[in-house]
């Protein structure tokens, strides 16, 4: 964030609406402070199962906030009944539907389709289930453990827009807009581009996909390099998280093209370390500790059954790694869980 | 000569008490891990965790049949045999038109009718490969099914479309003296497949079909005509699939096409509880529900689900196995 400043000199307009931007999102990390989770607090999940279901761990994000939610509960003394529906949809439902007739004493579901997952998460709540969740925000979760998504896709949108120095056109992939933290981030980068009218949202939007999502994102930005050949035609790429921003900086690296930068949010390792070298065309990376907020939902269900009270959410911290800050912000991302 | 008629008989026998007895080792198979779960899996055996087993199996079991009905009247060899590659994908297709008619503002009939269409198309166009230009049945399908993959993903763009209303709620939620219309669903289609294919003239004609098409033929059975069909009823299966799938998940969404294999497995498993190896609707249906018993038993068993993968594998290979040594001639 103090970076989004040093680097909006350019245009004081920028940087005015930038600062103010910047102040309201600090507001809001300061306001929802006390949503944070400290991690000294003594809880137990002795002799309790927890169910655990998740779209999908193929990607580095899932798998690190579900394997922290696993570890968790263990480290609590619970049982958890993990559940992996490797991206299909069809099969987190089955698991769902079977999980609610074990009856375990909480579920924690991570991800996914909101509009297939509501009337199953509606059942579990109806089976008098407490239900938690990763990443999703629903009307029918006790707490949602996330980064606070509102922030950091407004603060990775207004990098963008200062490297952009306020004009230019933007490369936008949106095919997720039905998972809720795509549709927060998604809505923020529009936002945020409604105060500065000479930046465009090239149509028709990109879609990203899953399975082969950086291969996918490679021949899309690689086709549109081609659409629009000249050296200012693009300036930038975005996307809601940081698998297709792979794709798409590889294929602007093997293009030759300059003037082009690539921004998204989850912070997978490979993503920090080409923003942290400054030859790569990657601009900045939203980087969240999924681990942490799988170990947050896993702590949450352990308070509410031990009768104590949650939030409706709770933000897990996250940095903004940029080239101008990575040698400082990267480090964290990059080795460990 | 003699000696190799005796030794052809002796190959034979040999063969035929090793497909036996393989075949014995896969039913066998199934029923060691169905008494394993039921004795050690808590709630295995409750009626309600059977009936989610059925529910869950309603979409994988109307599929299978429209896949055992192909593999019935185009003959039980993998290579050569009838297939149908694009079932699944046609699922996703049927599965795109009911979401985007339903979300247009069409009443359900409608919609049904669209998406039923949709499903029959894509069956004739299957059939005008296999029958018509006389492709394999493996090569047309598969070709079909690329098609139909590419109209799903221009339909949607590769996105989910929910289906709010009250006859996809209704049929995901509603339930019928304590069974859900899903599981309704997959027991009426059974009871109509076990009556069509086992005590009708149809199917006694279609299995003729599938087994010696020229003595068909010299019977007087329309073999193109019988053929045809079933690559329509499997589009048929594939609409009906797919109504049940939008309303289990009250949305259209991309990935329908990995159906496939469970559909394949379930159809090709099913052939073991047949001693000539060919499918049959009692085969089909208890390969299915033992593919939704597996998931279901490794989760209540808290194993991973990735073993169920393995488990699948390991018996589809020896199904396969079974068939290869029960036709030597072929070879």
């Amino acid at each position: 964030m103090m970076n989004t400043q040093v680097r909006t000199g350019k245009r004081s307009r920028i940087l005015k609406a930038t600062i103010a931007s910047c102040a309201i999102v600090l507001g809001i990390h300061a306001g929802f402070a006390h949503a944070q989770d400290t991690g000294e607090e003594k809880l137990s999940l002795a002799g309790k199962k927890i169910g655990i279901s998740a779209v999908g761990t193929d990607h580095a994000w899932d798998l690190k906030a579900y394997q922290g939610i696993i570890d968790e509960v263990k480290s609590l003394g619970g049982e958890p009944i993990a559940l992996d529906a490797k991206r299909n949809d069809q099969t987190q439902v089955s698991q769902l539907q079977t999980l609610i007739a074990q009856k375990p004493d909480a579920i924690i579901e991570m991800l996914g389709n909101l509009d297939v997952l509501n009337p199953w998460l509606k059942r579990i709540r109806d089976a008098g289930i407490p239900l938690f969740t990763v990443d999703t925000a629903t009307p029918y979760t006790l707490n949602n453990s996330t980064s606070n998504n509102y922030a950091l896709a407004s603060e990775v949108a207004l990098q963008m827009v200062a490297d952009m120095g306020g004009k230019g056109n933007v490369l936008v992939f949106n095919g997720f807009y039905s998972v809720p933290v795509c549709k927060i981030r998604y809505d923020q980068l529009k936002y945020v581009l409604q105060a500065y009218p000479d930046i465009k949202v090239i149509e028709p939007e990109l879609r990203d996909v899953i399975p082969n999502t950086v291969q996918s994102a490679y021949s899309n930005v690689t086709d549109m390099l081609t659409k629009y050949p000249k050296d200012g035609d693009i300036s930038s790429v975005w996307a809601c998280w940081d698998i297709p921003q792979m794709g798409a900086t590889q294929a602007i690296e093997a293009s030759g093209r300059k003037g082009i930068k690539t921004y998204a949010i989850d912070g997978s390792p490979e993503v920090v370390e080409m923003v942290a070298d400054p030859n790569s065309p990657a601009g900045a990376v939203g980087a969240q500790q999924p681990y942490e907020i799988g170990k947050s939902a896993a702590r949450n269900a352990a308070r509410y059954l031990a009768g104590k009270p949650i939030e409706p959410f709770t933000f897990v911290p996250a940095v903004l790694v940029t080239k101008a800050n990575a040698a400082t912000t990267a480090a964290q991302f990059l080795e460990k869980k | 000569m003699d000696d190799q008629t005796q030794g052809g008989k002796t190959t034979r026998r040999r063969a035929s008490i090793g497909s036996w007895g393989i075949r014995l080792g896969a039913i066998s198979c199934f029923a060691v891990i169905l008494a394993y779960f039921a004795f050690t899996a808590p709630g295995f055996l409750s009626f309600y965790n059977i009936l989610n087993v059925v529910e869950q199996s309603a979409i994988l079991g109307v599929l299978a049949f429209g896949m055992s009905v192909v593999i019935i009247g185009g003959g039980s060899d993998v290579q050569t045999g009838g297939i149908d590659l694009s079932l699944a994908a046609n699922t996703g297709l049927c599965a795109a038109v009911f979401a985007t008619t339903s979300n247009a503002g069409y009443p359900v009939p409608t919609a049904v009718l669209a998406v039923v269409a949709t499903g029959l198309t894509v069956g004739l166009l299957n059939a005008i490969a296999v029958v018509r230009l006389n492709i394999l049945p493996l090569l047309a399908t598969l070709a079909v099914m690329n098609v139909v993959a590419g109209s799903e993903l221009i339909l949607t763009q590769n996105t989910v479309i929910s289906v709010a209303s009250e006859f996809v709620s209704g049929l995901a939620m509603g339930s019928f003296i304590g069974v859900s219309f899903m599981a309704w669903t997959l027991i009426v289609f059974t009871a109509l497949m076990i009556c069509v294919l086992h005590f009708t003239g149809i199917g006694l004609r279609l299995y003729a079909v599938g087994g010696h098409p020229e003595a068909a033929r010299a019977a007087g059975i329309g073999v193109g005509r019988y053929l045809t069909s079933t690559y329509l009823f499997s589009g048929l299966c594939a609409a009906i699939a797919s109504i049940l799938l939008v309303s289990r998940l009250s949305a259209s969404t991309p990935g329908s096409g990995e159906l496939l294999l469970s559909v394949l497995a379930a159809a090709l498993l099913g052939t073991v509880f047949s001693r000539r190896f060919v499918p049959t609707a009692g085969g089909t249906i208890l390969s299915t529900l033992f593919i939704g018993f597996l998931a279901n038993g490794f989760q209540l068993l808290n194993v991973s689900s990735y073993w169920v993968n393995g488990v699948q594998g390991t018996l589809i290979l020896l199904v396969v196995a079974a068939t290869s040594l029960a036709k030597p001639s072929e070879r």
